[in-house]
């Protein structure tokens, strides 16, 4: 939440904490009866599965995280990373009802964001349930585009603001395997890799692509 | 204003994939969900009961509907436009309070399942878990953020499983976080391997110490190290000087003169990096980290081109130390080099 444009958070002051350049906020796994909204500076979610570090997301002032751990009384789900010298105000179970009664755009702002957390997760398990690598990689491809909520069906080229290790981080393989998908489909001139973007040529054909292997799978 | 409608007895409410953003609540009457559950592929089917809300997550989320649902016995149900249902929402937070609690659930449930299909079916337990995330820093040297992860867990589990191992570790990522900050040390002093448990050295207790007393001359000494870390010898050097003209403070004046030798190396002048280290190794024959020190006398040798005094010397640090310590890992690192350089 925007403190301009959001509601009036400055009974809240007292509440602001503030985390250095690089350090953690909580660990997955750890005991949390507190969440976040962030202020300012950028934080990074991530999950580790197994021998990898996973980008969940990266949110910006406004958005809130921690919420999971409010409403159980269960261990953390991901760790969380301050990007940038990051301001923070941090609420409690107890002082959580509260804040909900006397900011309903807040609560509802929480809500929506459990709505969109569990469209995404749902989203990379059916990427996760392709068995061949080069599928996945593709649905990665498709679910950052819908992130991006472009309309395909007018045009096939789409540029991809991610890194390979997005990608695989996404797609739940390594990244050198992953960079071994990509330079296939840069070798047959399927999309063009940059230090900071992909360029998919043609998405509706990885669409088809993604499709016509989730169909041989199910038979 | 929400509309209340009636739905005749095997009528369809909305089928999967509509695009749709209306909200629905149930007054009076039996309406089923069918869906695919996501995990095992079967075909499932939750009834509403009444008082219930359906249709919330793909009206909220705008996307498409994950489910048909369908009218067993005629019903009233009440349709709000998102707008609406955010206005009566706002009125009744205990609504979105409910809801935030079966979302979580599903939250929670997803998460696990998409854990299950990247690391397998394994259950971690939060005090397992908890630590193998500071080995993954520790391992990729990220040391600050070891450090917090093996603190959260000593402040958990202060009697667990890894508790010991873990108090080492913490002594060891400290050390590599006072030499090289937060990030990646710099190539020319990277360990060989990720550091093991080591003995307590000179900067970790420094570093203890100047939380306790939060001197300034403290402060001036860790930004000093800190640019070492930048690898802005110069500037360091400059900065440690300043700090012996000072001549507050023996001890961190002491801890300045070793440093300024190390950033003589950096900075190529080998034959003042050696010069300097020698009047150190001379003023105190058992300083803590007199390998360090031995090590950049040996390695300005070799870049001297002097290969014998050098291997000599790297030989002497192997009979101060045991393979877990970093130094000496380093040292069999550069003497294998070496070695092979000359064959």
């Amino acid at each position: 939440m925007n403190p301009a444009a959001g509601p009036d958070l400055s009974m809240f002051n007292r509440f602001m904490v503030t985390f250095r350049k690089g350090d953690i906020i909580f660990c997955e796994y750890e005991p949390g009866d507190t969440f976040y909204l962030l202020q300012s500076g950028r934080v990074q979610i991530v999950q580790l599965m197994g021998e990898l570090e996973k980008n969940i997301a990266i949110l910006q002032p406004g958005q809130i995280f921690g919420e999971m751990a409010i409403l159980e009384e269960a261990p953390r789900s991901a760790t969380t990373i301050a990007l940038d010298e990051v301001k923070a105000l941090e609420f409690t179970r107890e002082n959580f009802e509260p804040l909900m009664m006397g900011n309903p755009q807040i609560a509802l702002k929480l809500l929506k964001l459990f709505v969109n957390r569990i469209y995404e997760q749902k989203r990379l398990f059916m990427t996760l349930t392709l068995e061949d690598v080069e599928a996945r990689v593709a649905d990665v491809f498709l679910m950052l585009t819908e992130r991006q909520s472009l309309d395909t069906s007018s045009m096939d080229s789409v540029e991809l603001k991610n890194t390979v290790e997005d990608v695989s981080r996404w797609a739940g393989i390594p990244s050198g395997q992953c960079r071994e998908v990509l330079n296939h489909f840069v070798a047959q001139r399927r999309i063009e890799l940059h230090p900071d973007k992909i360029v998919v040529k043609n998405i509706n054909d990885f669409a088809r692509f993604v499709a016509s292997r989730r169909k041989h799978q199910e038979k | 204003m929400p509309k209340a409608v009636q739905y005749r007895a095997n009528s369809i409410i909305y089928f999967k994939g509509d695009q749709s953003e209306r909200i629905f609540l149930l007054n009076a009457g039996k309406i089923s969900l069918s869906y695919v559950d996501t995990e095992s592929g079967q075909e499932m089917r939750d009834l509403i009961k009444t008082g219930e809300f359906f249709g919330v997550k793909s009206a909220l989320g705008h996307y498409a509907r994950e489910e048909t649902a369908m009218v067993l016995q005629d019903s009233t149900v009440m349709a709000f436009s998102v707008g609406e249902f955010e206005q009566l929402a706002t009125k009744n937070t205990r609504i979105i309070t409910k809801m935030l609690k079966v979302f979580s659930n599903q939250l929670r449930r997803i998460h696990k399942q998409v854990e299950t299909l990247l690391v397998g079916d394994e259950q971690v337990n939060p005090e397992t878990g908890l630590y193998k995330i500071g080995e993954y820093y520790m391992k990729n040297k990220r040391y600050g953020q070891a450090l917090h992860a093996y603190k959260r867990y000593l402040v958990y589990y202060p009697s667990g499983a890894f508790a010991a191992d873990v108090t080492a570790k913490i002594v060891s990522a400290e050390e590599f976080l006072s030499r090289y900050g937060s990030g990646e040390p710099p190539a020319s002093a990277a360990p060989a391997a990720p550091p093991a448990a080591a003995a307590p050295s000179a900067p970790a207790a420094a570093a203890q110490q100047a939380k306790t007393d939060g001197s300034d001359l403290a402060q001036q000494y860790y930004n000093a190290v800190s640019l070492v870390s930048q690898e802005k010898y110069m500037e360091a050097f400059k900065a440690f000087k300043k700090i012996i003209d000072g001549q507050a403070d023996g001890e961190y004046a002491t801890k300045a003169e070793f440093e300024m030798a190390k950033c003589l190396f950096y900075l190529k002048q080998f034959d003042s990096c050696i010069k300097s280290f020698t009047v150190i190794v001379q003023k105190f024959p058992k300083h803590p980290e007199m390998k360090d020190a031995l090590f950049f006398v040996a390695r300005s040798y070799e870049e001297k081109g002097d290969k014998a005094r050098a291997g000599g010397l790297f030989k002497k640090i192997l009979t101060m130390g045991t393979e877990d310590d970093p130094v000496i890992r380093k040292v069999k690192k550069a003497l294998r080099a070496l070695e092979g350089g000359q064959a």
